[in-house]
């Protein structure tokens, strides 16, 4: 109707932004492209591949031992779950029996690189929203893991934890002491985090309701992990695929039904009480027995195709492999990384909302940009 | 007093002015060295605790000098002094690039902007109720006369105060805008909107003193507020107990917007480094980048200021007007001293620091929300509660 | 009302504020002084970190009793290296009678130590020693041979020589 007083509005324009690749809270080398009405999102346009290093093609020119290194470098602060995914699979496609001790040691070591996933997820995300002290509290406690992982296996971050077959070696004297510390260290420091965070009324305010995510859309999407539990879904593949030594594990799968970031935290925080509550059960039941099992020097593949998957903390991560005959090493591998497909939630959560909601909302999907790019 | 020719006046000032300029530059490496080590200690961690250089020359030296300190009881907490001088050496050497794309004066203009207005507001303020000293009588064109405590001490202070603070703003705005970049337009743009909207509970929250007092001029405010009783020209006068209620209040709703006036977390919206990079400063490097920094230390330290000036019992020992509790004949704590001033003022920068060490930081709608539908009202029905006291009382 | 009121009294602050003031309290207390610390951090260069018994550092060739080299070019190492950085050379040694290598090259630059190799040999002649400081200013000072000018693989190498906290020991 007052059309022709058009001339009287302000012109605005919609500015495009670029958050990263070099960004202090795009985790890595992620690339936002960003559509900016004033402080809202209109678009918002992630753009991946900074990290590409090519480890599907790498891994099919190296022998089925030699591959599990590689995995090490994709979702690097979860190394152990990665090497889990990758010598479960291999150990699928040649039917390899691995010793129930070994299971065990597993499923140990991999819980506590899922504690230390999550704490360093919520070191950054606390950091990004701005409370820097809790980004050293996690650290505190996260050293005691790494310490395990050097105890264990010699290195804390690229682990290259388990062989083919079973472990290296047995767990090494004193490993017990140190979980057990660890566990009691950890049971104050996750009240911490709590009390630093979960009643607070600014991260109440920054997290709740902010960056949804409804669970129709997340399945659709093909989200998995804490941000498809968070929506509801209580779809975990350790109950639903349990491998290792999970289906004689007692544990429960955190879900919330808000879907929100806040939710998400929530979630995250029972697993890790969770993957405290399995630590110390394998600790309590640790088998005794070989912890490696009768394997050839040499294994060649017959045609064959395997998919394997296991819950790593970001989600399901899935090991593809196809086999051809007498192959030394894959003739096809694939891997479904849970980071790379929880970032396409990105556009759906950001979109409508506030600038400072993206990096909450990077910030809750906990990608680890060596998964996405591989 | 004899009175002053214009001579002496002119050089006094300059001399005082000479002082705090010094007192600022000294203070404000201070509060960034007491910021790291406070923040750091609140981690875990030790702060800095030595300079880049390895073991060899003199910065090996100094190293090895504050390996031994971090063995000794009180010097441990000093470890990395050296690093007042390096910050400063490295504001002041390194390249200062302008973008291509910038406006070339407003981009040099802005960081100035920002360090006059803070400094001029500190002319203001009332560091001490008694000359600090008085100049012996060899002293050319001074000798015999106080060195006050005050640059000037101006009778509309307050209004001087909240009215000179706030031009401050432009210089954020103006150097995010002349930045001629996108982060640093966004940082200018919420700065702008931030301050504009807590100058209003600020003000408010000022103005319970005044009501209170009624004055505006710094020291009166300031001695009158302390609750000890006074000699006021209209005869001694001394502040009503109820006073404590509002004032109380007021310092709450004042140190939350002096924190989001200054920039500080939980309200550091322009220059939050996870959303906007740096900021408004993004593009300023070297000492261009150092007088921001500096403004904003010096922002820091007048909002203390006037936090101890009017809150927490201006020159005196109990803050809110409980020093009427304690009689002026008591030694030390009895009377009006520099060094309580300092004090309060030293625990209201170190809730700085405590509180960024703690808390996250708000989004951008939900500052204004807390500004607009919480302080705002608070602030005001404290000056009504301001007032009621000052009526009945 | 009550919603109103915990708005109004921010407790919930209170109770964070109060656990960073307890360990600022405590660690204000206890720097540098206290045996158990409350700070997590290792001053690294002048207190050595302690390294677990398994530490996977830079790759050593051993010497038997004799002070012969154990390596009897076997090769196991060199195929099962993920990234292709041990290049051996077979060779012969004047009264030996197993096979000598020649030449022993290891590209630090390229290893990710994952201890494959010492796990393949089963002469038990090569590990990997506790050694992480390998930083190096030169590219070259990462190729590690036997002999030659950049040092052999028996001894610490030029690179690592150079270690900070036994300097500040000194
Ligand atoms: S540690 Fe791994 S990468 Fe390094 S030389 Fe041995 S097998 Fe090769
Ligand atoms: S595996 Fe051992 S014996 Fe064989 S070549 Fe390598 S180091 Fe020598």
């Amino acid at each position: 109707m007052f059309v022709f007083l058009e001339f009287l509005v302000f012109k605005t324009e919609e500015m495009e932004i670029n958050l990263g690749p070099q960004h202090p809270s795009t985790h890595g080398v992620l690339r936002v492209k960003l559509r900016l009405d004033g402080e809202t999102v209109v678009q918002c346009t992630p753009i991946i591949g900074y990290l590409h290093r090519g480890v599907e093609k790498i891994c099919e020119n190296k022998t089925w031992f030699q591959g599990q290194v590689w995995t090490d470098r994709m979702d690097y602060v979860a190394a152990v779950t990665n090497n889990l995914g990758w010598a479960e699979g291999v150990e699928k496609l040649f039917g390899i029996q691995v010793p129930r001790r070994a299971h065990y040691v597993r499923t140990l070591l991999a819980e506590l690189n899922r504690i230390a996933s999550h704490q360093l997820w919520l070191a950054t995300h606390a950091l990004d929203i701005g409370a820097m002290t809790v980004f050293l509290y996690c650290f505190r406690d996260r050293e005691a893991i790494l310490d395990i992982f050097e105890a264990f296996c010699g290195a804390r971050l690229t682990t290259t934890a388990f062989r083919i077959g079973g472990l290296r070696e047995d767990v090494p004297p004193g490993m017990d002491r140190m979980v057990r510390n660890f566990l009691k260290a950890f049971s104050t420091g996750i009240e911490e985090y709590e009390t630093l965070l979960s009643e607070n009324r600014i991260w109440k305010k920054r997290t709740v309701g902010v960056a949804k995510l409804q669970a129709k859309d997340a399945v659709a999407l093909g989200i998995t992990g804490p941000v498809l539990r968070a929506a509801g879904v209580p779809y975990d593949v350790r109950k639903a695929f349990p491998s290792a030594a999970y289906a004689e594990m007692d544990f429960q799968i955190a879900t919330r039904p808000e879907a929100d970031t806040y939710a998400r935290y929530l979630v995250r925080l029972e697993e890790m009480r969770q993957s405290a509550r399995i630590v110390q059960q394998c600790l309590d039941g640790l088998p005794e027995g070989p912890v490696m099992a009768k394997i050839p020097k040499i294994l060649k593949s017959e045609v064959c195709e395997v998919y394997h998957s296991i819950e790593a903390p970001k989600g399901e991560l899935g090991y593809y492999f196809v086999g051809e005959k007498g192959g030394a090493n894959p003739y096809r591998m694939h891997v479904r990384a849970p980071s790379f497909v929880n970032l396409q939630a990105l556009p759906k959560m950001t979109e409508g909302n506030l600038l400072a909601d993206v990096i909450a909302a990077i910030g809750t999907l906990d990608v680890v940009l060596g998964e996405i790019d591989r | 007093m004899t009175a002053m020719t214009l001579t002496q006046s002119f050089v006094t000032a300059l001399l005082q002015i000479v002082v705090l300029a010094l007192f600022v530059f000294v203070a404000v490496p201070v509060i960034v060295f007491a910021e790291r080590k406070v923040i750091g200690y609140v981690q875990l961690r030790l702060g800095y605790t030595r300079i880049a250089g390895g073991l060899h020359g003199v910065t090996g030296g100094l190293n090895r000098l504050m390996w031994w300190m971090g063995k000794l009881p009180f010097f441990s907490i000093l470890r990395g002094f050296p690093s007042f001088i390096a910050d400063g050496i490295k504001l002041f050497t390194k390249e200062d690039i302008v973008p291509e794309k910038a406006d070339w004066w407003v981009f040099h203009f802005a960081p100035a902007i920002s360090v006059v207005a803070a400094f001029t507001v500190l002319g203001i303020v009332s560091f001490s109720p008694a000359p600090l000293w008085t100049w012996p009588a060899a002293v050319p064109i001074v000798g015999g006369l106080p060195f006050a405590g005050v640059i000037s001490d101006v009778n509309v202070g307050l209004l001087m105060l909240v009215g000179v603070a706030s031009v401050g703003v432009y210089g954020i705005v103006l150097g995010g805008w002349a930045s001629n970049s996108k982060y640093p337009l966004l940082g200018g743009l919420r700065s702008a909107a931030q301050i504009v909207s807590y100058e209003v509970p600020l003000t408010f929250s000022l103005l319970v003193p005044v009501v209170l007092s009624g004055t505006l001029n710094f020291t009166q405010m300031s001695q009158y507020l302390s609750g000890a009783p006074i000699q006021t020209s209209a005869g001694p006068a001394q502040m009503p107990a109820l006073a404590i209620l509002p004032l109380f209040i007021g310092f709450f709703i004042y140190l939350t917007c002096g924190f989001a006036e200054t920039n500080r977390v939980p309200f550091d919206l322009p220059e939050a480094e996870t959303e906007l990079v740096a900021g408004f400063h993004t593009e300023y490097t070297g000492m261009k980048f150092g007088l921001f920094y500096l403004a904003e230390y010096a922002n820091m330290i007048i909002v203390a200021a006037v936090a101890a000036a009017f809150f927490l019992g201006g020159h005196h020992f109990l803050p809110f007007g409980l020093q009427r509790f304690i009689p002026p004949s008591v030694p030390v704590v009895g009377g009006a001293s520099f060094g309580w001033f300092l004090l309060w003022m030293a625990l209201i920068l170190f809730s700085y620091l405590w509180v960024r060490a703690t808390l996250p930081r708000y989004r951008y709608d939900q500052l204004m929300h807390v500004g607009w539908k919480w302080l705002i009202p608070l602030s005001l029905a404290n000056l009504c509660l301001a007032a009621l006291v000052r009526y009945f009382a | 009302m009550a919603s109103f009121l915990r708005t109004l009294i921010p407790l919930d602050i209170y109770g964070g504020m109060k656990l960073t003031g307890k360990y600022f309290g405590k660690v204000l207390r206890e720097a540098n002084r206290a045996r158990i610390r409350t700070h997590v951090v290792c001053e690294y260069p002048e207190v050595p970190v302690k390294l677990q018994p398994r530490f996977r550092g830079r790759l050593t060739l051993l010497k038997d009793e004799q002070g012969e080299i154990k390596c009897i070019c076997c090769l196991a190492c060199e195929k099962i290296c993920p990234t292709q950085v041990i290049t051996i050379e077979k060779g012969k040694k004047e009264g030996r009678k197993l096979p000598y290598p020649v030449r022993y090259d290891f590209e630090m630059e390229r290893c990710i130590f994952c201890e494959f190799c010492v796990e393949s040999c089963g002469f038990d002649s090569i590990i990997l020693n506790h050694q992480f400081e390998l930083a190096a200013y030169n590219r070259e000072d990462f190729s590690i041979g036997m002999e030659g000018r950049f040092q052999n693989m028996f001894e610490l190498s030029p690179v690592a020589r150079y270690s900070v906290a036994e300097e500040a020991q000194r």
